[in-house]
């Protein structure tokens, strides 16, 4: 055995030595590298060489670099990131929509009691021109207010769209990445040396893709990995890719829907499909929240607008005249418009219009008021169609479809329907989505608010009972032109001890029918004309004639007739200023009985909180899922991440494997020396 | 386990920047004094500010409307005042015309003071509240609402009062026609006067009635629309006769013999005639109506003053007519002002309720949102302790590194 062995040992000492420097130096210098794994210089071996003594070693090989990674890890790492992006997209625009709805003095809430109190000044004083004008100042901000709100929530849905439409462009970006990569990794598929540096590359590309679009990988054969998102929709075959597009929404040219792109043309993918990354939060965030939130503020617009405007009607001005409108929804004044956005894959000509009702059309037909919600109207191509209510852009399955015809009033509304529409037309009807971005205030002198109602009503002089007059109920102000006004109420005793009955004389001296007074109803009185009827609830105890009594008692009476000085008078103010308590936010007809909703106090309360509640429970994921994503990437890295400490402690073993090395060549080289010398004396 | 050290870095970036925002979140609560600056914050506690909030400012119009009301409901009671004064001047005035020594010409001149005094009581039934409504407005009314007119003054308007909103119902206005030209006629039971002499169809000119009284309540005008008539027959004897108030059919029902000054009882009344009656003295007594004018009672008096040579038993009676029904206005108007004094009370009462009703409702706000001061600073002394030893923990952590060992 020559001294070549020695010498050849100290070389591939030296050389595994230095090459586990190399990639120690090489973890150092990528420390801080995005998605860097640390690699190893594996050892081996190099044999043994058979003599008759034995096997002597030959020294060592390097086997090959590996890095230190673990896919189910790595996998790991990237669902729970992409689970992490989702909630933070949304929350993060929650958190803007929450700021929407201002709280106390900043809130909707406060502008529309405010409102309402004002008109608390015009009953004390209607003729009062400042108080007056007071209302109109409070009116014209509520209405300010909600429009702002609107605009403010169509500038979240902007932003929203665009940041959809860089996502998309950004996932496109990535998706061609690994393709590329997939197709590098595969040339090497040959050797047996992975290509550490590109699969952790790739691998970075697939994290960075979680972050958009949560999506899962399945490893091929020759290296590269497929790409796949939602319920299988194939983003990465090896080295060919299919691209995501933001297409926009069939109905709403502003909203985006994201689809892919297929040799059919684009296909959109149903939200429920998209379960994670940003594109899920925005696209959550934009088919839920933010419809939640047009929906339920347009409600209460469209509620205390046209309850308003209906008390207003029911009322008379300074000028003598009956109220006009104080809000419009859009250019027009009178009951909103709303035009229905047809799907941009119609192929009838037909177009949709709602028409929102007024409280008393509503009531009188026993149909709900305007909920915070969408619809779909499809058509059955022979002149019928079925309605039915959207939830989170999907259909809502607790509400049973109804069939409608032109001129239908359902749910608030009256369909208006025109031209001819194809079976399975669709159309998106929003009866609330637009109203808070379109009120207005549709008043500017302050003489037009309707303090004062058109009938008047007085009690006899010679009443002895208790009795007053409470509310006067009436369908139009027409009902003071009713000719047989004054009307006179009176009462008498029946023959059951207790128990009145009630009479009216007109003015023409016809009496009617005695019928039973049941105290705290209303007493309803029917002129010739149905705008002649009205009814007046009495409060307290009448006296009633008596007819056996001793001295005879005289009846109580209650005369109504046409307001004769309506500048003075101050009914229909307070009856406005009533509005500030009655629940007719939401309200709904069941099986006949009205459910009443919620005052404006209230409906705007819970507003606050059901936003209060979405915001915090999206943060509270948010955080929770955050927490989950950096644990996982805590476990990831600590598997493939570099510890320095480690590697200075590897960098001084190596160095000094390398110098041991380095002294067995020295001995080589003076063992050879010795026998040069020995064999030149 | 491994520590990767850009991972341990990151972690610890992380925690020191949440540890910064919550010091700085807890700074700006502190600063703002609330513990809710937005929904998500406490969604329920921002839910019950939100109502608490509406309920003060509901405390708030309703004050106001009260205000309103207190304004008009004091003048009106300084109005009564006013009026109550009037009357009795005029009263003590009629009181002196009844001075059996006074001759036309004087009486002619207390007329002409009564005059006076009458158009001061039309100015005070037509005060306005200095804002363009008139006190005794009632509902509604033409401005202003008391018109001089030929057959008397007239209330123009239409009766009732205007009230505040429904959570104070206060009054806005009082009803002038109940107030000035409702009182109750006669004794507030019944009346009485003297008729025209049937035999010779002119005035009574020696026997005088008196006002009457009530003797048993329930007797009193058993059949409707009926009145009853005390007719003399001659000096000495009278008949008691009924009569429909509308149609004037007269029936007989007793006869009595006339005592001067001893009451006549009929149907639970008594009545005093005085004086010398002759033979067709009758006296009417007629159930009560709410129609008195105390505006046609002084205008009566005034007439009754200006009549020339007229018998002193003419004078008697209308002096005691006139004194009675000015009595029943003042009577009246008396229960009015009661009445606004009362309503004053009530609006002290409801202003006190509703400065509790506003500080409960700030209670309940500021329990909701407001920030709890000594736990906030504790939490936030806590939080700066925290972020201080993370601070040092980091600086200490970050400099023991393997490479600082291996030097040289």
């Amino acid at each position: 055995m020559g001294t070549g062995a020695l010498t050849s040992l100290g070389i591939r000492a030296m050389t595994a030595s230095y090459a586990q420097l190399q990639t120690t130096s090489n973890n150092i210098a990528n420390v801080n590298t995005k998605g860097y794994s640390r690699q190893e210089a594996q050892l081996v071996t190099a044999g043994g060489q058979f003599t008759g003594a034995g096997f002597f070693g030959r020294g060592v090989d390097i086997a090959t670099v590996t890095r230190a990674h673990d896919d189910f890890l790595t996998r790991e790492a990237s669902l729970s990131t992409a689970l992490a992006a989702a909630d933070s997209a949304r929350s993060e625009q929650l958190l803007r929509l929450e700021k929407v709805f201002g709280t106390g003095e900043a809130g909707l809430g406060f502008a529309a009691n405010q409102m309402f109190n004002a008109f608390a000044d015009v009953a004390s004083k209607p003729q009062d021109l400042s108080s007056r004008q007071v209302v109109i100042e409070r009116a014209g901000e509520l209405a300010r207010r909600f429009a702002i709100a609107g605009e403010q929530i169509d500038e979240l849905q902007g932003g929203v769209t665009v940041e959809l439409k860089a996502s998309v462009a950004q996932v496109n970006d990535l998706t061609k990445q690994i393709a590329l990569l997939n197709q590098k990794i595969s040339n090497y598929s040959g050797t047996t040396k992975p290509p550490n540096d590109m699969l952790d590359q790739r691998d970075q590309a697939i994290q960075d893709l979680s972050k958009l679009v949560q999506v899962t990988t399945i490893g091929a054969d020759d290296g590269s990995l497929s790409v796949f998102m939602g319920a299988g929709q194939a983003l990465v075959l090896g080295s060919q890719t299919t691209s995501l597009v933001a297409m926009p929404d069939p109905y709403d040219a502003s909203r985006v829907a994201v689809g892919l792109s297929t040799a059919g043309g684009n296909q959109a993918l149903p939200a429920s499909l998209l379960t994670g990354g940003s594109i899920a939060g925005l696209v959550r965030f934009q088919s839920t929240d933010i419809t939640d939130a047009r929906n339920l503020l347009g409600q209460m617009a469209l509620a205390v607008g046209l309850q308003t405007n209906e008390q207003q009607s029911l009322g008379i001005d300074l000028y003598g005249q009956t109220g006009a409108g104080m809000f419009r929804f859009g250019s027009a004044s009178g009951l909103p418009v709303v035009a229905a956005s047809g799907s941009s894959f119609n192929s009838g000509s037909a177009s949709v219009a709602l028409t929102l009702q007024s409280p008393s059309t509503l009531s009188g037909l026993g149909v709900s008021s305007v909920q915070p919600s969408d619809y779909r109207l499809t058509a059955d191509g022979a002149g019928g169609f079925e309605l039915a209510r959207l939830k989170d852009g999907e259909l809502d399955t607790s509400f049973t479809p109804v069939s409608v015809v032109n001129g239908d009033v359902v749910e608030g509304f009256k369909i208006a329907i025109s031209g001819a529409a194809a079976a399975g037309d669709t159309f998106l009807l929003r009866p609330c989505g637009t109203a808070a971005l379109n009120m207005r205030l549709d008043m500017s002198n302050p003489k037009l608010i309707a303090a004062a109602s058109p009938l008047s009503g007085t009690l006899g002089a010679t009443n002895a009972g208790t009795g007053a007059i409470g509310a006067m109920t009436f369908g139009s102000t027409d009902v003071a032109a009713n000719a047989n006004l004054p009307v006179t109420l009176k009462f008498q005793t029946t023959i059951v001890p207790g128990q009145y009955t009630y009479t009216w004389t007109n003015a023409g001296g016809t009496t009617t029918v005695p019928n039973v007074w049941s105290p705290g109803q209303p007493i309803p009185y029917s002129g010739a004309a149905a705008s002649d009827s009205f009814s007046v609830l009495i409060t307290g105890v009448p006296v009633a004639a008596d007819a056996s009594a001793s001295p005879a008692v005289t009846s109580d009476t209650f005369v109504f007739g046409a307001n004769s000085y309506t500048s003075a008078d101050n009914t229909n103010a307070k009856a406005l200023l009533g509005l500030r308590d009655a629940a007719f936010v939401g309200a709904i007809w069941n099986a006949g009985t009205l459910e009443p909703g919620a005052s404006v106090t209230d409906a705007f309360a819970s507003i606050i909180a059901h936003i209060g509640v979405s915001v915090q429970s999206a943060t509270n994921s948010a955080q929770l899922s955050a927490d989950v994503a950096a644990e996982t990437e805590q476990a990831r890295s600590s598997k493939a991440g570099v510890n320095l400490d480690e590697e200075a402690a590897r960098l001084i073993q190596y160095q000094q494997s390398y110098q041991a090395a380095a002294k067995m060549l020295q001995v080589a080289q003076s063992v050879f020396e010795t026998l040069l010398q020995t064999a030149g004396r | 386990m491994r520590i990767s050290s850009a991972n341990a870095y990151d972690n610890t970036i992380e925690t020191l920047q949440r540890r910064q925002s919550d010091l700085s979140d807890l700074q700006t609560r502190l600063t703002s004094g609330k513990r809710v600056l937005k929904a998500s914050d406490d969604p329920a506690a921002a839910a019950r500010a939100e109502r608490a909030l509406a309920a003060e400012m509901r405390s708030e119009t309703s004050q106001r409307s009260v205000d309103a009301s207190q304004v008009i409901v004091s003048q009106t009671e300084s109005a009564l005042g006013d009026a109550g004064e009037l009357l009795q001047q005029i009263r003590e005035t009629l009181v002196a015309s009844g001075n059996a020594s006074y001759s036309d010409r004087e009486r002619s001149q207390l007329a002409a003071s009564l005059k006076g005094m009458r158009q001061q009581l039309l100015a005070v039934a037509n005060r306005s509240d200095g804002a363009g409504s008139y006190l005794f407005g009632g509902q509604g009314s033409s401005q202003p609402p008391f018109i001089d007119k030929p057959a008397g003054v007239q209330f123009s308007g239409t009766s009732g009062r205007l009230q505040t909103d429904t959570d104070t119902e206060l009054p806005l206005s009082t009803d002038g026609a109940a107030t000035w030209l409702n009182a109750s006629t006669g004794n507030g039971v019944f009346v009485t006067s003297s008729a025209l002499n049937s035999v010779s169809g002119s005035e009574i000119t020696g026997a005088t009635v008196d006002a009457g009284s009530v003797s048993d309540p329930s007797a009193l005008f058993p059949v409707p629309d009926t009145g009853y008539r005390i007719h003399f027959s001659s000096s000495s004897t009278y008949d008691i006769e009924s009569y429909s108030l509308s149609s004037g059919l007269t029936s007989y029902e007793s006869t009595g013999t006339y005592q001067p000054g001893v009451a006549i009882d009929l149907h639970g009344m008594s009545v005093t005639v005085s004086g010398t009656p002759t033979t067709g003295d009758q006296f009417n007594i007629e159930p009560s109506t709410p129609t008195l004018s105390v505006f046609d009672s002084i205008d009566q008096a005034i007439a009754g003053l200006q009549t020339p040579n007229r018998t002193t038993a003419q004078r008697l009676q209308s002096t005691a007519d006139s004194l009675r029904d000015i009595d029943a206005s003042m009577a009246t108007l008396n229960l009015v002002r009661t009445a606004a004094g009362g309503t004053l009370n009530r609006i002290d009462n409801e202003t006190s309720r509703l400065a509790t009703q506003k500080l409960s409702a700030q209670t309940t706000r500021s329990n909701a949102e407001d920030l709890d001061m000594v736990e906030a600073i504790a939490d936030f002394q806590n939080q700066q302790t925290g972020y201080e030893a993370a601070l040092k923990s980091y600086s200490m952590v970050q400099k023991m590194s393997l490479f600082q060992y291996l030097g040289g």
